[in-house]
């Protein structure tokens, strides 16, 4: 095999792209960036927010106070009634030395207590709602702010970030990612925040019911936090390998889906099953493992709260029969408190692993944000609206890596309107050449010229667009026709839009599908074959009429006919530009100005068809017009498709 | 979002698909199918059933006995009696936990297990049905069934039935507790409950509505995003970056309007819900502070404050039976998908009678055939033809002419509508899939490799060959050297779809699973994508090595293959429209000369 796994010019495609993995272009998980720094960073994320954060504070401990103050009423409700009935209990602390007048009746108090635990509660479910909605909001603002932010980087990177990192991992990092970090001011900064004062004061209310009786209670708590966090970093790692064996088994069962054909052509059912029967078992059985523990672990937590209730009830109530303690404020109460502060011990835990989640997320966002836009416009960049199109490549080098140049010291050029094709082997360089026209990525060494201004002086967004490219790949977005046909000027009238599809040779397959032009492309039942895709990139690219135009064929095979269609829209897209065309086929190398012949990135010939035909060099191999050697009984060049 | 033009949005947006409804109301027919797959471990499901009757019970009793302690022994000042009460507390409480245990492990495991034989059932279901369920339903779909729906499902076996048959328990024997405390007092909380089942449900079904608001526009999102990073380069090179971002910051933002909305809700429902019985509490004092205070009633205080402990244990599972009706809906509404799949009749099946195929010669004889994929519209229409023992046929003809149908059909991946189709003059309809598919080799266009090494790959048209015959099979297609140059030989992983190999080699690898299989008839759907003219050259000579011997049905793409070919079959609109050698038609100057010249022009022109 003559040219190993490297068989396609796309470079988006995965079998290049490992090849031109530069080492600073891709983003790898850095572990020695210290989480100090992330913290730091994150952090300072937060203060940008801390109006909305101390708002969030200040409600959710208003609502912890109010809540306190309608469990101490509903107590002394209890203990006032006690009095009632048991002259000889404790009588009843009231708060703040506010008595009720002795005039009033048992049954007054009584009333007037339970309006106060209604009113009591009525705020505290109202502060709680205000204290949900800002926090609604401030998630809302940091999530819009980040992701708008993490996007338009992403936008502005350069090719080679793209071609090194796998698009999962970037879509990830913009809506996973930017969660991870988020969660770090609402679940950690301010729910810290919220946890240490509220336990400080769910701490304060009780020392002051009974100091004894607290520190006996809370005597299991950090065992409790302990077995908490052991457990979960026990567990962890069990949950990663059950998602790996759980990926594995969709992959099993969605490659036999889409080698289905092979599967019931090689009759493998039988096989396919056992196959997938083993990947549903492994996942069973290391799910069981996982339930073993679960199953010790969260009855062990729950008996720990029981703990907690026993010595309040032996303690407590030998206090309360020696009169040490109330039943409703002392006993009700703290019953009533250690939940709360069992609840509140149980966000520390969910806390450390939020912590961990951020740290993760916000390596990968600021990853993104802080990427260098490689290619831009310089400060003082030169603005040309329309170029006359005459390009020049001076001893131009470039590289993916360093260490493996691509083109050496090309020069050539080219006259406004003039054809250039561009002729060599898979690897050759070819792609690489057009690329560095729009400045999609940037010379190594040397410098191009457009119009004789060094396109590194140019505003880039004005080089751009005078440079029209037709991708190989044809990329389209889901979307109408129209829309993708008036991608680069999305203000196009329809008249507009249709010139260019007529031109591209495009207008009249379009006209027949279902809705014309505004057919949404990928919708079930409007697939476009290849062809029709390529005819409208073509089309694309000529709705801008750009002075210069860049052709990089599909080296796709097509039904003959549709390949004489596409043949014909390029030859129109050409006419009054300059135009590079990466040329798999002898009609077009025969009508270009001038053919460059690549050779592992030097140039070896330049020259017209005919000229290069009378001369014995690389033309001749290169574009295919020596094939017949190996097949013998065809008869070139008609017999052949001409690959390079 | 939806008043935006086309043309500054980047992708257009589809809603969700109708079927995919998030909730379904309970179903007791697939309760049932449900519980039929619980059979096979009756004695764990029992044993379940067991744990959760106890701990409905143990439940109420832990809280009974704190109201027990407090209104006896602390009440009385016994300090003797507290002590018992307390150690016989803490004995209820460790049988409380290891019930739990059980009960919790137990109904994980069954989980499982359901889901685990619910997987397999739709795998080996998967496997019968035919190439045209495979053509009409999208990859992403049959994975959601076997992901999130049957995780659905999963949750409504493990927690859902088992979660509130353990909270029902609980409240009615606290309401037992209460009715036997005092009767009045319960009359008041029987009050409350519907009021706060109405606003469960009532909430429920606003947020289950904005929660599909917040899926739809985080999937518009996401698609979004997705063809941002995969067309970056035709953003950059048409500069529509800033257009772009603007465009994302209204989406974001649109998606986070709709987060918010789900958040204020919740922010709302939730409070509601612990306001309601804290109203409660406060109008229980009241009023059982009045009977207290009423010596004619003479309640006790230790009752009331029993009281408020039981009121507290039958309140608790109302919002939590909330949540879990709504994850019962879930669970039938992927249960039901689930089932759907399931149910789905195979088109068509071999009949009870159909026969083993002898070892064949390999005559193919089409005759008055007709067939297509969608009723009333016919691909191909009155097709005759044979192809005699080991002749080669090359299929010629536009896209949707009908090429791939014939080869389909040969394939037995589809059967005619009307019309025969004979293998050695047996009827196809008459003959085992699985014997017939021994006998025939298939290499489709797009060279379909699964994840494991070249070998393995290879012999999968012969899954007992030893490495030998798979070794043999590749010199015979004399591209041994080449596979042999992988990075490990045939040991190489071919990664996910045979992505680590080119193209050439994928299909050098299709071509020696077909030899290894040695079948009669081959059928072929050449690649279209052309590869570097050195590799092209070999892949053509194993091509003809392949074919040697075979009668072979080939989509052909290349002039080369076509000339080779015994017969050509040039097909327009679902008809045979010319046939002959290459030479003959050329010469008839029909439908395949001016393909043959467009073809040329092309190429030469």
């Amino acid at each position: 095999m003559c040219s190993g796994a490297r068989l396609v010019d796309s470079p988006g495609t995965a079998s290049l792209s490992d090849s031109r993995h530069s080492a600073s272009a891709r983003l790898v998980t850095n572990p020695s960036v210290s989480n100090a720094a992330l913290i730091g960073r994150m952090l300072g994320l937060g203060w940008r927010y801390r109006a909305r954060c101390l708002l969030v504070i200040a409600q959710q401990m208003l609502r912890v106070v109010l809540q306190l103050a309608g469990l101490g009423m509903i107590g002394l409700g209890i203990d006032v009634l006690r009095s009632y009935v048991d002259p000889t209990a404790t009588a009843p602390n009231w708060p703040l030395g506010i008595h009720p007048p002795a005039s009033w009746s048992p049954l007054a108090v009584t009333a007037t207590i339970a309006a106060g635990i209604a009113l009591f509660s009525l705020a505290h479910a109202f502060v709680r709602f205000l204290a949900e909605v800002s926090k609604a909001r401030l998630v809302e603002r940091i999530v819009v702010d980040l992701r708008s932010r993490v996007y338009a980087r992403l936008q502005r990177l350069s090719f080679r970030f793209f071609d090194a990192n796998e698009t999962g991992s970037l879509i990830n990092r913009v809506s996973g990612d930017v969660q991870a970090v988020r969660m770090f001011v609402d679940g950690v900064m301010v729910q810290v925040t919220v946890v240490c004062l509220s336990l400080a004061v769910y701490l304060a209310y009780m020392l002051q019911i009974h100091a004894g009786l607290t520190l006996a209670c809370l005597a299991t708590t950090p065992l409790l936090w302990i077995s908490a966090v052991v457990f979960s970093r026990m567990v962890r790692p069990e949950y990663m390998h059950n998602r790996t064996l759980v990926d594995k088994m969709i992959l099993t069962l969605s490659e036999n889906i889409q080698g289905v054909s092979v599967v019931k052509g090689f009759a493998r059912e039988p096989e396919e099953i056992a196959k997938f029967r083993a990947a549903t078992s492994d996942v069973r059985t290391q799910k069981h493992k996982i339930f073993w523990r679960l199953s010790v672990f969260q009855p062990g937590m729950a008996f720990l709260t029981n703990i907690n209730l026993i010595v309040l009830l032996g303690y407590g109530g030998s206090l309360i029969i020696a009169g040490e303690l109330r039943l409703g404020e002392g006993l009700f109460v703290f019953a009533g408190l250690l939940q709360q502060f069992a609840s509140q011990v149980d966000q520390i835990v969910n806390i450390t692993n939020r912590v961990q989640t951020s740290l993760t997320g916000a390596q990968r966002v600021f990853e993104v944000l802080d990427a260098p836009i490689e290619i831009q416009s310089a400060p003082d960049a030169i603005r040309l609206p329309r170029a006359r199109g005459a390009v020049s490549f001076e001893d131009v080098s470039f590289a993916y890596r360093d260490d493996v140049p691509v083109l050496l010291n090309v020069s050539f050029s080219v006259e406004p309107g003039m054809c250039v094709a561009l002729v060599g082997e898979t690897g050759a360089g070819k792609t690489s050449l057009v690329n560095l026209i729009p400045r999609l990525y940037e010379v190594t060494a040397g410098a191009i010229k457009v119009d004789g201004i060094d396109i590194r002086r140019l505003h880039l967004d004005d080089l751009r667009r005078n440079v029209g490219v037709v991708f190989q790949e044809s990329f389209l977005f889901s979307n109408t026709v129209a829309a993708n046909i008036a991608f680069g000027h999305p203000d196009a009238t329809r008249e507009e839009i249709e010139r260019a599809a007529q031109i591209a040779c495009a207008d009249r397959f379009i006209r027949d599908l279902p809705k014309g032009y505004d057919t949404v492309i990928g919708e079930y039942g409007a697939n476009l074959s290849g062809g029709q895709r390529q005819r409208l990139a073509i089309a694309r690219a000529v709705l801008l009429s750009p002075p210069i135009l860049i052709l990089d064929d599909a080296t796709a095979a097509i039904d003959p006919q549709t390949e004489f269609e596409i043949l014909q829209a390029m030859d129109a897209a050409m006419r009054g530009r300059t135009t590079f065309v990466i040329a798999h086929r002898l009609s077009t190398l025969r009508r270009a100005n001038l053919i460059i012949v690549l050779d592992q990135g030097r140039v070896v010939q330049v020259g017209t068809h005919a000229e290069l035909m009378a001369d014995e060099g690389h033309y001749l191999q290169a574009a295919g017009l020596q094939q017949h050697a190996v097949h013998p009984g065809m008869s070139p060049p008609t017999a052949r498709r001409i690959s390079a | 979002m939806s008043n935006v033009s086309p043309a500054s949005t980047l992708t257009r947006w589809q809603r969700l698909d109708e079927h995919d409804a998030p909730m379904r109301p309970l179903d007791l027919g697939l309760i049932r199918r449900l519980y039929e797959f619980t059979r096979p471990y009756a004695a764990k499901r029992n044993w379940l059933l067991l744990c959760v009757i106890v701990r409905s019970l143990q439940l109420p009793c832990l809280t009974w006995a704190i109201a027990a302690i407090i209104k006896g022994p602390i009440s009385r000042g016994d300090s003797q009696g507290l002590m018992l009460g307390v150690a016989g507390f803490a004995a209820l409480a460790i049988s409380t936990q290891t019930v739990l245990h059980f009960r919790q492990r137990f109904a994980l495991e069954l989980g499982e297990l359901v889901v685990h034989d619910l997987r397999n059932a739709i795998f080996a279901h998967l496997q019968r049905l035919p190439m045209a369920f495979f053509h009409k339903t999208k990859l992403g779909r049959i994975i959601s069934r076997m992901t999130s729906d049957i995780e659905n499902v999963r949750i409504g076996v493990q927690e859902v039935l088992f979660v509130s048959l353990v909270q029902l328990g609980q409240m009615a024997v606290a309401a037992t507790f209460m009715l036997w405390y005092d009767p009045i007092l319960f009359g008041m909380v029987l009050l409350l409950a519907p009021v706060l089942w109405g606003i469960n449900r009532y909430f429920h079904r606003i947020l289950s509505q904005a929660h599909r608001d917040v899926q739809e526009s985080f999937s518009r999102v996401t698609a979004t995003l997705a063809e941002s990073v995969n067309g970056i380069r035709v953003t950059q090179g048409f500069v529509r970056q800033e257009r772009n971002a603007e465009m994302f910051t209204e989406l974001v933002a649109d998606h986070a309007t709709y987060n918010y909305t789900v958040n204020r809700t919740q922010g709302m429902f939730l409070p509601l819900l612990d306001l309601n019985s804290e109203v409660f509490l406060a109008s229980l004092l009241l009023v059982g502070g009045y009977r207290v205070l009423t010596p004619e009633v003479g309640a006790s205080i230790g009752d009331l404050v029993g009281f408020f402990f039981m009121a507290n244990l039958f309140f608790t599972p109302i919002a939590n039976l909330g949540t879990q009706y709504n994850q019962a809906l879930t669970a039938m509404a992927g249960a039901e998908r689930v089932f759907r799949l399931l149910d789905t009749e195979p088109a068509w099946s071999d009949p009870p009678d159909a026969i083993e195929l002898p070892p064949i010669a390999g005559r193919v004889q089409f005759r008055r055939l007709t067939f297509g994929y969608e009723e009333g519209r016919p691909v191909l229409s009155e097709i005759s033809f044979t192809a005699p023992p080991g002749e080669s046929i090359a299929l010629v003809g536009h896209t949707g002419s009908g090429k791939s149908s014939i080869i389909n059909l040969v394939a037995k991946f589809y059967i005619p509508w009307s019309g025969d189709l004979l293998i050695d003059g047996i009827d196809i309809r008459q003959i085992r899939t699985d014997s017939l598919h021994r006998q025939i080799g298939i290499v489709l266009q797009q060279n379909f490799l699964f994840s494991g090494t070249v070998m393995d790959n290879i012999r999968l048209g012969k899954p007992d060959a030893t490495d030998e015959e798979v070794i043999e099979a590749a010199r015979r297609l004399d591209c041994l050297d080449l596979l042999m140059k992988l990075p490990d030989g045939l040991q190489t992983l071919v990664g996910e779809r045979g992505g680590s190999l080119s193209l050439g080699q994928r299909q050098l690898v299709c071509f020696a699973r077909a030899m290894l299989a040695d079948p009669r008839i081959l059928i072929l759907d050449e690649a279209t994508s052309s590869i570097d003219p050195i590799t092209e050259a070999r892949v053509q000579r194993a091509l003809f090595r392949l074919l040697e011997g075979r009668t072979s049905f080939v989509v052909a793409h290349r002039l080369s293959t076509i000339r080779h070919a015994d017969q050509v079959l040039v097909l327009d609109h679902g008809k045979i429209v010319e046939r002959g050698t290459h030479d003959e038609l050329i010469a008839r100057d029909g439908t395949y000369a001016e393909l043959y010249r467009n073809f040329s022009q092309a190429s030469a022109a």
